[in-house]
């Protein structure tokens, strides 16, 4: 079976409540999901990421815009006739049917033998680890197990376009990273086209080949998770993406003798970087600007010889990984280590940011300028 | 002596045990993290110790008080909630005025909620109801209220359940200064393992009922002492595989693994071995002892590391969780060699679950 291409072409969503104010809950949207795909929409709550899978599925109309699969406009069709496969967090197990019945039930329609059905339901059974419940009713299993049902459902049928809505929120947290790995290897072994939506940037990151970061029904960015982590398009996505979040730094910009210099606001330290080091193009654009916020993600603050001064407040280790909370002026910064280090609170500390590591957004807009010395 | 001790204490419902011979002791200024999965007794520990719940055997002391005949209002202990609990017509200041009204005088009373209010960042809301308060504010109104009246014991259960990620994240870093200043003694109540990591002096893992293990966050994690306590912490949660020792090393299908020279004396012991993700590093080739052969079934980032799903000739399937920004990742379906560094090789005996440990002693 060939993959499937869906594409969005500036789709809204207005909901309409009588006698109130019209919502817009997603606002021009347009995505390219290429075959086989694996697209996560991330967001907080209200961002619009459920709205446009509710309008990929059909549960709701597209208030203007194209949805197409495979280039055939589908947003007119009944979910039904889309050829999609869902696993919702609330959608609910049929509770008179056994586990083992409910995956099979997706299968009804199907034209598959009845031993074609039986291996299917026993290898997503088998990846899911619910192989010892599928005699069992939803009731009598955990919440866990029955999400893990839920996707088994959706996973079962090898639709051209499977939807997963907060798929493995439920999921226990020995089995999370696990099932993880085999989702996706499942879901690129059967070319699925798939989109998943989620608050959780964790289940994003690890299952998404492109992420959809939307606030305020408006697509921030569509991109890598490495991209976003790396290049994130303003201060927004800036912020939301990585654990800790990146940290934000206000500082007013002096060039002087083929040197850019960084002050910070909080703190007062300074920090200088030649041409060489991130580039005259930026230099360029930095000339007229009065201030700026820097961005240097918690792992690319580094602790030891370097110009900014501050002082430990926390020091916590958590196994693989070292989080050292520090002052600066009235605001606190974070530096990540993957070894284990000890800083007691109350040292005083020098830190150090690579130009590689440096992002640097507009103050006013949030609009990103340059990362690593290369322009946004 | 510890201004908390517990000693021996059981709890039953309706015959049915809930904790068993749970002993603890805890100092002033020493933040003691309970943790454990839902329904093992956490809360109810917490609640015996406040005095709401009557034990069924066993005995509380506080500051060397017996509290067998001592009312909840008379023990000394403050407590904070996950669902807030903050009264909904008082205002954040009456709110945490409110377990000083009785012993102190207004003035008095002002100057306390001032300096707590203060410390916790809320002095700006003291006049706002809880309904106008942010899910932040509301948690710390909480524990200003827990603070107030320096109590002996603070009681905290999970305070940070209900709050999103940032804020959760940021009051880690905040609360072990905080605490330490209280002076009391903490017992910290959570199921959040990096949250237990990165606030405890030490933490005591509740398993169904009873105390796994009560140790610094270290000790748990590089020395769990059974294959329940070391599959709560980390992330990805440790690879579990049954093996057997034979001839001080660790026999598995795909690979044998040197051992440290203590494991000698567990020859012929049927174990399960328990292997941290970030344990498991890519290996220049398959002469090393102990490789393992495997394919990248799955490439999964998690914030700066990427786990990797891989599986090995015989089918097992395991976890490798590695620097992103180190050595080259490899993508799915590329063949790679594996190494594991002893570090994070822990060794359970497969009968009781318990470690062996590295000395040959156990």
């Amino acid at each position: 079976m060939m993959a499937s291409e869906l594409v969005l072409e500036h789709v809204d969503k207005v909901y309409r409540p009588r006698g109130k104010q019209p919502v817009v809950a997603v606002k021009d949207l347009s995505l390219d999901i290429r075959p086989g795909e694996i697209t996560a929409l991330l967001g907080s709550s209200g961002c619009g990421k459920t709205s446009t899978l509710r309008m990929i599925a059909g549960f709701e109309d597209v208030s203007a815009g194209a949805i197409r699969l495979d280039g055939k406009p589908i947003h007119t069709l009944p979910p039904a006739r889309r050829g999609v496969a869902m696993a919702f967090e609330a959608y609910s197990l049929y509770p008179p049917l056994t586990i083992r019945e409910n995956i099979d039930f997706a299968l009804r329609s199907s034209r598959l033998s009845a031993a074609e059905r039986k291996r299917r339901v026993h290898e997503v059974a088998e990846l899911l680890e619910i192989s010892d419940i599928l005699d069992k009713y939803p009731a009598f299993v955990s919440g866990g197990q029955q999400q893990r049902a839920g996707l088994g459902r959706a996973l079962v049928r090898n639709a051209k376009l499977c939807l997963l809505d907060e798929p493995m929120g439920q999921l226990e947290p020995q089995l999370r990273a696990m099932l993880r790995g085999r989702i996706k290897h499942f879901l690129r072994s059967h070319a699925s086209t798939t989109i998943l939506v989620t608050h959780d940037q964790t289940e994003a990151n690890a299952l998404a080949d492109r992420i959809a970061v939307m606030e305020d029904g408006v697509l921030q960015q569509y991109a890598t998770p490495a991209e976003l982590k790396n290049r994130p398009a303003n201060l927004f996505v800036g912020a939301f993406i990585g654990e800790p979040p990146m940290n934000l730094l206000a500082a007013r910009v002096d060039i002087s003798d083929s040197r850019i210099r960084f002050a910070l606001e909080e703190g007062g330290s300074v920090l200088a970087f030649t041409d060489s080091e991130i580039g005259v193009a930026l230099r360029d654009r930095l000339r007229g600007l009065e201030r700026v916020t820097i961005g240097v993600r918690p792992h690319a603050l580094r602790l030891g010889e370097g110009p900014i001064r501050a002082r430990v407040s926390s020091c916590q280790w958590l196994g693989d990984q070292t989080h050292v909370a520090a002052e600066l002026g009235t605001m606190t910064v974070v530096s990540v280590s993957h070894e284990k280090i000890r800083a007691p609170a109350g040292r005083e500390i020098t830190l150090s940011i690579h130009p590689n590591d440096l992002h640097v957004f507009e103050s006013d807009t949030g609009r990103a300028i340059a990362h690593g010395g290369r322009m946004a | 002596m510890a201004l908390l001790e517990v000693a021996s204490l059981a709890k039953s419902f309706r015959k049915e045990p809930v904790l068993s011979n749970i002993s603890l002791r805890a100092n002033a200024g020493e933040i003691i993290v309970v943790f454990g999965p839902s329904g093992t007794g956490k809360t109810v520990l917490l609640r015996l110790i406040a005095g709401l719940e009557e034990p069924s055997a066993g005995a509380i002391a506080i500051d060397g008080r017996d509290m067998a005949d001592v009312p909840p209002e008379q023990r000394g202990v403050g407590m904070a909630f996950q669902n807030f609990a903050l009264f909904p017509h008082m205002t954040a200041f009456e709110n945490i005025a409110s377990p000083l009204r009785s012993s102190r005088a207004n003035g008095m009373v002002n100057s306390g909620v001032s300096k707590v209010a203060k410390l916790l960042k809320i002095d700006h809301v003291l006049s706002h109801a809880p309904r106008e308060l942010s899910n932040g504010q509301k948690q710390r109104t909480s524990l200003a209220r827990a603070l107030a009246a320096s109590p002996k014991i603070l009681l905290l259960d999970d305070p940070l359940r209900n709050v999103d990620a940032k804020l959760r994240f940021e009051m880690r870093l905040e609360l072990p200064r905080l605490l330490r200043q209280s002076g009391s003694a903490v017992l910290y109540v959570t199921q959040d393992y990096k949250e237990a990591m990165a606030l405890a002096d030490r933490i005591a893992v509740l398993l169904d009922g009873v105390l796994e293990q009560v140790a610094t966050p270290d000790e748990i994690y590089n020395a769990p002492h059974s294959l329940a306590v070391a599959r709560l912490f980390g992330d990805p949660s440790i690879n579990v595989i049954d093996s057997r020792i034979e001839g001080g090393r660790l026999a598995l299908a795909d690979a044998t693994i040197p051992l440290e020279a203590g494991y000698s004396a567990y020859n012929g012991r049927d174990v399960i071995a328990g292997i941290r993700p970030e344990a498991v590093a890519l290996a220049s080739d398959v002469n090393v002892p102990g490789a393992i052969a495997a394919v990248v079934e799955a490439v999964t980032p998690l914030n700066e590391r990427t786990v990797l799903l891989l599986k090995a000739q015989s089918g097992w399937e395991f976890l490798a969780s590695l620097p992103s920004s180190g050595a080259a990742i490899p993508e799915a379906g590329a063949r790679v060699v594996v190494a594991i560094r002893p570090a994070g090789l822990h060794l359970f005996d497969r009968e009781t679950g318990r470690r062996l440990s590295p000395d040959g002693i156990g």
